[in-house]
C-alpha cells in the first residue's frame, strides 16, 4: 500500500512520495507566519467548543480533556509559560530592554505518532501551529482512528479573520508503512523539527533517520508511569477508596498504554489496610468499568501469564475478573517495577516506605501518581523523585492529563527560533 | 452412549484406567459431545489430584479453577500459560521418581521449559504417540531416516522436543538412520552419501522420515534441489514438527513445502504429514490429516479461545490455541494455553471421516500492536 492521506472526507491514496505535500506545506509556511496567534487561539477556542457539540467527535476516547485542553485561557496559559510570559513574541519583535527578541516558527515539523491515544497528534500539532509551523503528521496506524472526524470540525470552525479550512492547509495527515524507509527519510529530511512519539524500536528508528544540521528533535516515550499510597493518606484518609477509584480512572484511560499511565502501585505499609485489602479495593473499582471491546491476543496472553505466574508464586496474589482478560491485580513485596503487561493489570508492591522507591526512578519513569498525605511529605518525596529524572508527581486522576511541560519539556518553546534584534 | 464412558468415580487409579483405555482404542472415532463429557469427567479428578501434589498448581487451580465439581467442558478448566513452564519447575511428583526431564529447544538463549516426567507419564506418551501415529502411517515397522544428527537425540535423563520427537517417531522403525552430522558451530551438515545410499538400499519399499521443519527444509529440501537430486522412493512418509516462522518469513507456505518436499522424495504430497505438538506435552500430537486439517486424539483435545473473554470460538473463527491432554501425571500439564493461533475448522464432520475438533495452525502470537509511548521494557535494572 502507497501513502494514505487523511483528510476531513477521510482517507485517500497520495502515491508513492511526499514530495508534492511537502511542496505544497512549504508553499504555506510564510502565509501561516502571518497569523496572529490572537487568531489562532480562537479558533481552538471555537473548534474546543465544536468538539464537545458534534456528533462525528463528542464520543472520542479523550475528547472531554482534547476540549478543555483547547480552551482559550488554558492554551494562553501555556504559551505564557513556553515562551517566556509573553506570547507577543510569536507576533513579531517585542522589546526587552534596549534589544528586542522574537520567536519565529521552526518551519516544517514532522510528526511521527505513537498509536496509543486517539487524540494524541492533537497534543503536538497545536502547539507546532500555535508557534505558527507546518506540520507533516505520520499516524501510526492506516486507520485514521478519529483524525478524519477532528480535521472535519476543525474544518468547519470559523473566526473572524480565520476558518478552520485555512488553518488545513498548513498541516498534512499521511500513513505509510514503517518500513517504508525512503519515505520516512524523505519526511525526516524535509524536517526542520521532528517530534517522535513511540515505543523504543519506534524512536530508534526514526531517531536514525538523516535529517538536516538545523533539525531539532523532541522524543516523547518510552517512558513507564508509577504510583504511591502513602501510610499517611491511608491511616487518615476517611475515604481511602477514593485514592483507589482515581488510581483506577487512571489504569482504565487509553487501556493503559499511555506513558502516564501507572503500571505499578507502591503502597506502605500501615496499620490500618493490609494489601490485600487493598487489592480488594481496586479489584472492586475495576469491576465497576464497562467491559473492554476488544483485545488482542498477545496482550491476552501477557495476561493470562502474568496472572498464572502471581498465582502460582506463593510469596504473591492475584484477583483477577471472572469474565475473561478484563482486569488484573498482582500483588507482591518484591520491590521492583513489574514489566508494563497494560490493559487493565495493575501491580500493587507493599513497601515499608516510599523511600525504597526512589532508587528504582530514573529518565524512564516520567509521571508517579502520589496520594501521600500532607503536602510537606509529597514535596519531600517530589524532590527526591524529580531529583532521580522523574518529570511529574500529580495527584491520582490527571495522570494521564496532558500538560505543559510534559517529559520536562516546553513544546512550543522548542518549536520557534528565538531571534534578536539589536537596532 | 456417553454415559458409560464417563467416569463417575473420583478414584485417580480408576481415571488412570480409564485414560489407558482411551490410548489403547481408536483415536478418532468418538464424536466430540461423548469425548466433552469423558474428558472434562476425568479432568475433574485428574487436575484436582496434581493439584495436591503440586503446591502452586494448587494455588493456581484454587485462584481460578472455581468449583472443578461443576466443570461442565472443556473451557471450565483453567489453562495454565505454557510461557510459564520456563519460570517455575511444575513437579506433582518427588525428585526419586523423576525418571526423564524434558527441555524445550530454547533456540533464543531464554530460559528452556522444563518438564518433570515419572514412569506413568513415560509410558502413556510413548503410548499414546504410537497410538497416534498408528493411525496415520499403519502399525508397521519400516526403515527410518531421521533428517537430524545423532547427537539431537540427547540422553535419556534430559531429553529434548526434538529427542523426544524422534525417539517417539522411532517406535515405528526396524532400522534407524541418521541424515545429518553435527558440526563443531552446532550446524548441521547432510551426509549426502549416507542419505543417498539409505534410499538407494530402500528404493521399492515403504520407509519413515522425520525431522523438525525448519531443518527439513533448511538443510534438506532446499540443498537435494540445489544439487539436483531426486530419490524416487513413492512409498515414503515424511513426519515433520516444529515452528513454522523461520519459513513465514522466507514466504514458504505449507502447501509449498509439501509440494517441493514431495518431489525431492518423490513421493505423494499427501505423505508429507505436519504435526502440531510441545515439549510441555509430549505424546500429544495433532497430525494432518488428508485434507490438511490436524485432529484431537481420544485422550487429549484442542480448545480454540477467543483473546478477551477466553470462550470457545465457533466453527471458522481464529483464536489462541490451548491444548488438553489427559496424560500427564506428574506434572500440571492437562490444560495449557499455548503461544499459538489457530483456527477451528470444524467439529465432527472431516471430510477425512475423523470425529471430534478439528483445526488450523495459524500464526505464533506476535506483539504486532503498536503498544505506544508506554512501552514495556525490562523492569528496573534497566531503569536505572
Amino acid at each position: 500500500m502507497s501513502i494514505l492521506q487523511i483528510t476531513p472526507e477521510g482517507s485517500r491514496p497520495s502515491g508513492d512520495t511526499l514530495a508534492p505535500l511537502i511542496e505544497s506545506l512549504n508553499r504555506r509556511r510564510s502565509h501561516m507566519a502571518e497569523i496572529p496567534v490572537d487568531r489562532l487561539l480562537a479558533l481552538l477556542d471555537e473548534f474546543s467548543g465544536r468538539l464537545l457539540r458534534d456528533e462525528r467527535t463528542r464520543s472520542l476516547e479523550g475528547i472531554m480533556f482534547l476540549a478543555a485542553w483547547l480552551r482559550r485561557n488554558n492554551l494562553q496559559r501555556l504559551l505564557e509559560l513556553n515562551l517566556n510570559g509573553n506570547p507577543a513574541y510569536l507576533d513579531g519583535f517585542v522589546s526587552a530592554g534596549r534589544d528586542y527578541l522574537a520567536a519565529k516558527p521552526q518551519g516544517l515539523v514532522a510528526m511521527w505518532m505513537a498509536g496509543n491515544v486517539p487524540t494524541l497528534p492533537m497534543y503536538s500539532l497545536v502547539p507546532a501551529l500555535l508557534a505558527k509551523n507546518v506540520c507533516l503528521v505520520k499516524l501510526a496506524y492506516p486507520e485514521t482512528g478519529g483524525m478524519d472526524r477532528l480535521l472535519a470540525v476543525l474544518a468547519d470552525c470559523r473566526v473572524e479573520g480565520l476558518s478552520g479550512s485555512e488553518l488545513l492547509e498548513a498541516i498534512a495527515v499521511v500513513w505509510f508503512d514503517y518500513h517504508r524507509t525512503e519515505l520516512n527519510e524523505q519526511m525526516s529530511l524535509a524536517a526542520d523539527a521532528k517530534i517522535v512519539w513511540g515505543g523504543r524500536s519506534a524512536i530508534e528508528a526514526i531517531t536514525a533517520l538523516p535529517r538536516r544540521e538545523h533539525c531539532t528533535e523532541i522524543v516523547f516515550g518510552p517512558k513507564y508511569s508509577i504510583g504511591v499510597i502513602g501510610r499517611e493518606r491511608l491511616e487518615q484518609d476517611a475515604d481511602p477508596d477514593g485514592v483507589v477509584a482515581a488510581f483506577v480512572q487512571d489504569i482504565a484511560i487509553f487501556d493503559q498504554r499511555a506513558c502516564s499511565a501507572p503500571q505499578t502501585i507502591f503502597v506502605e505499609r500501615n496499620e490500618r489496610y493490609s494489601l490485600n485489602e487493598i487489592g480488594e479495593m481496586f479489584a472492586r473499582e475495576l469491576a465497576k468499568l464497562p467491559a473492554k471491546p476488544a483485545l488482542d491476543a498477545y496482550t491476552t496472553m501477557q495476561i493470562l501469564s502474568a496472572r498464572a505466574e502471581w498465582a502460582l508464586d506463593e510469596s504473591r496474589d492475584v484477583i483477577a475478573s471472572d469474565d475473561g482478560a478484563n482486569w488484573t491485580v498482582c500483588m507482591d513485596r518484591d520491590v521492583v517495577l513489574k514489566e508494563a503487561v497494560q490493559s487493565r493489570t495493575i501491580f500493587l508492591t507493599e513497601v515499608e516506605s516510599w523511600w525504597e522507591i526512589i532508587p528504582l526512578l530514573g529518565p524512564k519513569v516520567q509521571t508517579v501518581g502520589i496520594a501521600l498525605g500532607r503536602l510537606e511529605t509529597s514535596q519531600k518525596f517530589a524532590e527526591a523523585a524529580t531529583a532521580a529524572c522523574v518529570a511529574r508527581c500529580v495527584r491520582p486522576g490527571i495522570m494521564n492529563n496532558y500538560e505543559s511541560p510534559w517529559d520536562g519539556k516546553l513544546l512550543v518553546g522548542q518549536l520557534v527560533r528565538w531571534v534578536t534584534l539589536k537596532p | 452412549m456417553a454415559d458409560h464412558n464417563n467416569v463417575r468415580s473420583t478414584h485417580p487409579t480408576d481415571v488412570a484406567e480409564r485414560v489407558d483405555e482411551l490410548i489403547r482404542g481408536p483415536q478418532y472415532a468418538m464424536p466430540q459431545a461423548e469425548k466433552d463429557a469423558v474428558l472434562v469427567s476425568i479432568l475433574r479428578v485428574l487436575c484436582r489430584d496434581v493439584a495436591g501434589r503440586c503446591e502452586p498448581y494448587g494455588r493456581f487451580l484454587e485462584r481460578f479453577g472455581g468449583d472443578v465439581d461443576a466443570w461442565q467442558s472443556m473451557s471450565d478448566v483453567p489453562p495454565l500459560p505454557v510461557p510459564m513452564f520456563k519460570r517455575f519447575l511444575l513437579s506433582a511428583v518427588p525428585p526419586e521418581k523423576v525418571v526423564r526431564q524434558l527441555l524445550s529447544s530454547s533456540t533464543t538463549g531464554r530460559q528452556p521449559s522444563r518438564i518433570v516426567i515419572d514412569k506413568t507419564t513415560a509410558f502413556r506418551q510413548a503410548r499414546a504417540l504410537t497410538s497416534i501415529l498408528k493411525e496415520h502411517i499403519g502399525p508397521r515397522r519400516r526403515p527410518y531416516l531421521v533428517l537430524d544428527a545423532p547427537e539431537s537425540v540427547g540422553d535419556g535423563e534430559n531429553l529434548t522436543a526434538r529427542g523426544a520427537a524422534i525417539r517417539g517417531v522411532g517406535n515405528f522403525a526396524d532400522k534407524t538412520t541418521f541424515a545429518m552430522r553435527s558440526l563443531p558451530d552446532g550446524n548441521l551438515e547432510p551426509n549426502w552419501e549416507g542419505i543417498e545410499s539409505f534410499f538407494a538400499e530402500h528404493q521399492s519399499g515403504p520407509v519413515l522420515l522425520f525431522g523438525f521443519t525448519f531443518i527439513v527444509w533448511s538443510r534438506f529440501v532446499t540443498e537435494a534441489e540445489r544439487r539436483g537430486l531426486r530419490f524416487g522412493v513413492s512409498e515414503a512418509v515424511l513426519l515433520h514438527s516444529g515452528g513454522w516462522k523461520k519459513l513465514t518469513a522466507d514466504a514458504v507456505s505449507k502447501e509449498e513445502f509439501g509440494r517441493r518436499t514431495a518431489a525431492v522424495l518423490g513421493c505423494d504430497e499427501r505423505c508429507i504429514l505436519d504435526f502440531y505438538g510441545m515439549v510441555e506435552q509430549v505424546g500429544t500430537v495433532f497430525v494432518d490429516c488428508e485434507a490438511g486439517n490436524k485432529h484431537a486424539p481420544a485422550f487429549a483435545d484442542v480448545v480454540i479461545r477467543r483473546p478477551l473473554t477466553l470462550e470457545q470460538v465457533d466453527i471458522g473463527q481464529a483464536g489462541i490455541i490451548e491444548v488438553v491432554s489427559t496424560l500427564p501425571t506428574s506434572y500440571p500439564g492437562q490444560a495449557l494455553i499455548t503461544e499459538d493461533q489457530g483456527m477451528l475448522v470444524g467439529v465432527d464432520d472431516c471430510p477425512c471421516g475423523r470425529l471430534g475438533n478439528y483445526f488450523r495452525f495459524t500464526s505464533r502470537i506476535e506483539q504486532t500492536e503498536i503498544r505506544g509511548c508506554g512501552d514495556t521494557f525490562a523492569q528496573s535494572r534497566e531503569l536505572r
